[in-house]
């Protein structure tokens, strides 16, 4: 599962928020609950205490203490209903007490002392040491004839809790399963409301500059999913107009200039057979020639590096081996490094699969090798290699030739550049070559970079993103380093 | 041998005409595409050579009506178009050859002479050229009777030489032919092999068989250079 999806991200983020609100809500319902029953008992309780007083106590001394009692047990009967009652004397002795109740919740004995008459009303919990727990209000009284008392009414508020803990255990269970709901229906509701965005995402990723006639699937839906289709196609169709623009241009100016070229050196190649020529007006016309065929060479080269910087792709991709590819190439080359005592090494590490135009790749090597050749003085040496670094193919050309200085490093991929004029002339080049290189890496989603010391030698580098369904590749790890590691799918 | 050449580009008609006329075939010019199409359908040509952007019927066009009516004769493309897709278009219309502006007139040449051939093959087996003498089928070299000594693609670049003995061929003529077009950018390699090939084919023999055309190519020959 992709967890930077929206799908994902909104479904987390609404599972989230449910949560918490599910959370708050049985949390206030719990409490609330929790305060409105404590209220509740306390209230009536509070009632019991002053109706014992108004009833039963308010004439104490003229209808006596055996009275009050008997009313208490006739009117409350305290032990059949689990309450606990008692009444206080001002000097602490007690007046009345209820009984065990018929449940044996608790022991009214075990209850702790009144407080004083002297203070206020209020309720307080006991915990009684041998089990039970009570809510107890307590109310000073003073009777009729001045005589005081504090009135204690209570009763046991585990019925409070095992409903409280009965709704927690509800909230408890039925919360993750409401969640779980929530986020299951959810989850599909996105996935439906999201799958034509998947769809365009699809189609768009199967246009190239190719097939740019194609267009995404608009649903005829009017929301924003169609506003999205219909821009992206808007966009393919305007992207259309410009590669038609520009191989519409390339082509016509491939024709207006090859044109001319055509006739210049048919004309000149007529001429060089002439017989009547001497010597001198035989090397003007070679030399014609020869600068015809440099001119030839920069249009052609003009024309590859444009249509591949246009992202025109021009040969299918196929899959091939780049080690293998490197190795041959550089073979056939080898006889221009012996040619000047230059070293020629090639270093490999395994097969490295690659999906690309192999023409194309096979004039990197060609180019690259052939600079770091020309670019060396005899004795020399020049080393390629090829290895797969992660999911990179990484081609190094190095030498140890004259190098490059510094402040032309940041140009010399530039068309045109030239490090040495004079120098680079005379070894015939056009200035492109590396040019050349550059777009072909670009055009397959690579790079190449260039490491260089004046007077030491230049390293230049291509990586190259190897195709995602790699069959093997070997590759040195990068923390053991050793070459058993083999990535198969 | 009568061949039509429908170019609309009037100097370089000229040019590949003075040439074909200077190796002794009839050419037929046509300048634009309806016109061409018609001598096509009028005369019976043994080859074709068509450009692609023509006035009034463009190439393609001519091609596929050519094709319709005639399925044998020979058509060489020769057009400034050398974008993949135009060659692979133009190969299954039912183009023989395609040949990209500018070209060496010596590669045309080539090419129709190739085309010419074609259907009654008679390649021989040992190719000669004064004292030295290549056999295809043993793949071996021989100077004055002398064996020589050549790695694979000395042996390619000599034979290709020799096939086409006394005429020029451009570097790039030998590049395509001997490696492939990657090499045809500024490396020297043509020279360096040609030098390494002198030194074992022609050194130290009175008579030189390898010579430099400059700004055009090599030949191999058993004139003496000029």
């Amino acid at each position: 599962m992709n967890t930077r999806s929206i799908r994902f991200r909104l479904t987390v983020w609404y599972a989230g928020l449910l949560a918490l609100l599910l959370v708050l809500f049985g949390g206030s319902t719990w409490f609330g609950l929790a305060h409105y029953l404590h209220r509740s008992l306390s209230d009536s309780l509070a009632r019991q205490a002053e109706q014992i007083g108004e009833n039963f106590l308010l004439d104490v001394q003229t209808s006596g203490e055996r009275y009050v009692i008997d009313e208490i047990n006739e009117h409350y009967s305290p032990e059949q209903n689990d309450h606990f009652v008692r009444v206080t004397r001002a000097d602490g002795s007690s007046l009345y007490v209820s009984g065990i109740p018929i449940h044996k919740g608790f022991d009214p004995s075990q209850v702790s002392a009144s407080p004083p008459v002297s203070a206020g009303a209020g309720s307080r919990e006991e915990h009684l040491p041998g089990g039970g727990e009570l809510l107890i209000y307590s109310l000073p009284f003073t009777a009729r004839d001045g005589s005081r008392f504090v009135i204690e009414s209570g009763a046991p508020y585990d019925a409070i809790e095992n409903t409280l803990r009965g709704l927690l255990l509800t909230l408890a269970l039925g919360l993750p399963v409401v969640i779980a709901i929530a986020v299951g229906g959810g989850y599909w509701i996105m996935r439906r409301a999201l799958l034509p965005l998947d769809e365009i995402a699809g189609g768009a990723e199967r246009i190239t500059s190719r097939n740019l006639n194609e267009r995404l699937p608009a649903p005829d839906s009017g929301d924003e999913i169609e506003r999205l289709a219909v821009a992206l196609n808007r966009m393919i169709a305007r992207l259309d107009e410009s590669f038609q623009y520009i191989r519409r241009f390339t082509a016509d100016a491939s024709h207006e200039l090859r044109t001319p070229l055509t006739v210049l050196r048919g004309e000149l190649e007529a001429m060089a057979q002439y017989p009547c020529l001497n010597g001198e007006m035989r090397d003007t016309v070679g030399s014609s020639l020869e600068e015809t065929e440099r001119l030839t060479k920069i249009v052609e080269s003009l024309l590859a590096i444009s249509r591949l910087d246009a992202g025109e792709a021009q040969v299918e991709r196929m899959r091939f081996d780049l080690t293998e590819l490197a190795v041959t190439t550089t073979e056939q080359m080898r006889l221009l490094a012996e040619d000047k005592k230059i070293e020629l090494e090639v270093e490999t590490d395994g097969a490295a699969f690659f999906e690309g135009d192999p023409a194309r790749l096979k004039q990197v090597v060609v180019n690259l090798v052939d600079n770091a050749i020309k670019y060396t003085p005899e004795g020399g040496v020049v080393r390629v290699s090829v290895r797969a670094e992660n999911d990179h193919a990484v081609l190094l050309v190095e030498d140890n030739g004259v190098g490059i200085p510094a402040e032309a490093l940041p140009h010399l991929f530039e068309r045109f550049y030239r490090v040495d004029k004079a120098r680079s002339r005379q070894m015939g080049g056009v200035g492109l070559g590396l040019a050349i290189v550059k777009s072909i890496v670009m055009a397959h989603g690579g790079q190449v970079t260039v490491e260089s010391a004046e007077g030491k030698g230049s390293r230049f580098r291509v990586e190259l993103p190897l195709a995602n369904h790699n069959q093997s590749i070997t590759s040195k790890s990068s923390q053991g380093g050793s070459n058993e590691e083999r990535f198969t799918t | 041998m009568r061949l039509l050449l429908i170019e609309d580009e009037e100097k370089v008609s000229r040019l590949i005409v003075r040439g074909l006329t200077a190796e002794r075939f009839a050419v037929d010019v046509a300048a634009d595409g309806s016109n061409g199409l018609e001598l096509a359908q009028t005369y019976t040509y043994d080859l074709i050579i068509l450009d692609l952007m023509l006035p009034r019927l463009n190439g393609t066009e001519v091609l596929r009506q050519i094709r319709a009516q005639n399925e044998h004769v020979p058509v060489l493309i020769l057009t400034a178009r050398d974008a993949l897709g135009d060659k692979v278009e133009h190969f299954e219309i039912g183009a023989d050859d395609y040949l990209t502006k500018p070209f060496a007139f010596a590669e045309l040449l080539v090419r129709v002479k190739a085309l010419l051939r074609r259907g009654a093959v008679s390649r021989s087996n040992v190719l000669k050229v004064a004292d030295l003498e290549l056999d295809r089928l043993t793949q071996q070299v021989r100077r004055a009777g002398q064996r020589v000594e050549l790695t694979a693609k000395e042996y390619a670049l000599l034979e290709y030489l020799m096939s086409n003995a006394g005429r020029v061929l451009s570097r790039t003529m030998i590049i395509e032919h001997v490696w492939d077009q990657s090499f045809d950018g500024a490396t020297n390699i043509v020279d360096v092999y040609v030098r390494h090939l002198r030194n074992k084919v022609d050194e130290g023999h009175q008579r030189k068989l390898i010579r430099t055309v400059r700004g055009v190519g090599y030949a191999i020959s058993d004139e003496e250079e000029g």
